[in-house]
C-alpha cells in the first residue's frame, strides 16, 4: 500500500456488517492503482479493422510458386519414369540380324562420366524363352564372347531394353544377342564396334 | 445491499415484446458475440469498457507509453478480427479479452523489440515472480475493468480518494458535496465493485 492510499477505516464504519468483503476490494484497488488515462489518440476505437487478407501479388506469387514446384515434380517424375525411353541422339546405331529373321538395333547413348555406354535396345522376332530363362547381349573378341551387357526377356514381338557396356568399346570387334547360359547366337553383328 | 440492487431490475416493467439489451446493459460476452457478427456499435461498447485495462496492462508489460498506445489498437484490431473465436460456454468475456490483449501484447513486445548492443540491459525486477507478476496484472485488468461499471457519482469519489490521494473531507470540498454524501458514494463504490468482480463481468 502506498502513503497515499486511502486507510480503509476513514471510508467506511468500524463495524460495517461488510467490512471483510470491502476490505478485499479495498486491497484490490490499492495495488491496481489508477487505470490510465486514454490520450485523445485513443479517446474512440480504431476505424473498422480489416480482415487479413493476403494480397493479391502475394497469392499470385504463391501460386506461381506452388505451379513451378509442382511442375519441377513432374518433370522429375516425367524423367525418372520415362526419360529414359526417350534417348539421346545415339552416338552410334548398330544394326543386328539372325538366321531365324530377328531384327534388332543397338542405339549407342554418349558414355558417361564414369565410363559407361548407356544403349538401347530395340529387339523384333526374337522366340520367346522358356519361363525362367533369359537372352544376354554379348560384346565379341575374336568370335568369342568376351563381356556381358546384360540379360533381358523379350515379348512376343518386340521390346526396347536400355542396357549397359562398362567397358572400353575399342577393345571389342562385334556383338552376339545369345540365349543365356549358351553360346548360340540369335542375333549377330560382327563389324567393328 | 443485493436486494437493494437488484430492485430496480424486480420492478422493471414488462413489455409485450422482448427488447434486445441495449449496449451498456450487454453482458462482456454478449459484445463479443456481437462484435463476431460485425456490429461496430457493439464493439466501440467493447472499446469503452476496456480501453483502459488494456492500455493499463500494456503498460504494465511493456513499460513504454509509446509502444503502450500503439498495442491498444492492435488488440482491438484482434479483437475484431477474433471475436468468432469466443465461445461463452467457456468463461466470460473479460477473460477472454484479456487472453486476446495479453497475446497481442506480448506479440508486440517480441516483434519490436529486437536487442541490439546499444540497448540497456534489461533490470530485472526483484519485486515480484513472474507468476506474481502474471496474477497482479490480471488482478489490475479485473479492477480497471470493473471501475468502468461504476456510476459516474461513484467513480468519482473512487478515483479522488483511492488515485489522487485526497482524503474524505478533500474529497466533499473538491465536489462541492456533504462529507456524508461522499462516504454514502464511497462505500455504495465499493460494494458495487466487489459486486462485479464476485460476479462475471
Amino acid at each position: 500500500m502506498t502513503d497515499s492510499a486511502p486507510h480503509l477505516d476513514d471510508l467506511i464504519e468500524s463495524d460495517d456488517p461488510e467490512r471483510e468483503r470491502l476490505q478485499s476490494v479495498h486491497d484490490l484497488l490499492v495495488a491496481a492503482g489508477a487505470p490510465p488515462e486514454l490520450p485523445p489518440s485513443l479517446q474512440s476505437p480504431p476505424e473498422e479493422p480489416r480482415a487479413r487478407v493476403i494480397p493479391l501479388p502475394r497469392r499470385r506469387y504463391t501460386a506461381i510458386a506452388a505451379v513451378a514446384i509442382v511442375a519441377c515434380a513432374l518433370f522429375g517424375l516425367g524423367y525418372a519414369i520415362g526419360g529414359r525411353d526417350k534417348p539421346q541422339s545415339p552416338v552410334k546405331t548398330i544394326a543386328m540380324s539372325g538366321p531365324t529373321g530377328a531384327t534388332a538395333s543397338i542405339l549407342l547413348q554418349p558414355i558417361d562420366e564414369a565410363g559407361n555406354w548407356p544403349m538401347l535396345l530395340d529387339v523384333k522376332g526374337l522366340p520367346e524363352l522358356p519361363k525362367g530363362e533369359t537372352y544376354t547381349l554379348w560384346l565379341t573378341r575374336k568370335g568369342k564372347l568376351a563381356d556381358p551387357c546384360g540379360t533381358f526377356l523379350t515379348g512376343a514381338s518386340s521390346s526396347s531394353i536400355w542396357l549397359n557396356a562398362p567397358y572400353k568399346l575399342k577393345e571389342y570387334d562385334g556383338w552376339v544377342v545369345v540365349r543365356t547360359g549358351s553360346a548360340k547366337p540369335f542375333l549377330l553383328r560382327t563389324d567393328t564396334v | 445491499m443485493a436486494s437493494a440492487l437488484a430492485l430496480p431490475l424486480l420492478s422493471r416493467s414488462r413489455t409485450a415484446t422482448i427488447d434486445r439489451v441495449s449496449d451498456e446493459e450487454a453482458t462482456d460476452g454478449e459484445l463479443i458475440e456481437r462484435v463476431a457478427a460485425r456490429e461496430r456499435d457493439a464493439f466501440e461498447q467493447l472499446y469503452a469498457r476496456f480501453a483502459r485495462p488494456v492500455l493499463g496492462l500494456a503498460l504494465r508489460r511493456l513499460r513504454d507509453r509509446g509502444r503502450a498506445e500503439d498495442s491498444v489498437q492492435e488488440v482491438f484490431a484482434a479483437v475484431w478480427r477474433s471475436a468468432g473465436s469466443y465461445d461463452r460456454a467457456r468463461g466470460a468475456g473479460g477473460a477472454w479479452l484479456y487472453t486476446i490483449a495479453r497475446n497481442a501484447i506480448v506479440d508486440a513486445q517480441r516483434r519490436r523489440h529486437a536487442p541490439t548492443v546499444a540497448d540497456p540491459p534489461e533490470v530485472v525486477s526483484t519485486a515480484l515472480t513472474p507468476d506474481e507478476e502474471a496474477e497482479a496484472s490480471w488482478d489490475a485488468w479485473r479492477v480497471h475493468r470493473a471501475l468502468e461499471t461504476l456510476p459516474e457519482h461513484e467513480r468519482a469519489v473512487i478515483d479522488l480518494a483511492y488515485f489522487s490521494g485526497l482524503s474524505q473531507s478533500e474529497v466533499a470540498g473538491f465536489l462541492q458535496i456533504p462529507l456524508g454524501t461522499v462516504k454514502t458514494r464511497t462505500r455504495s463504490g465499493l460494494a458495487r465493485l466487489a459486486d462485479a468482480l464476485e460476479g462475471e463481468l
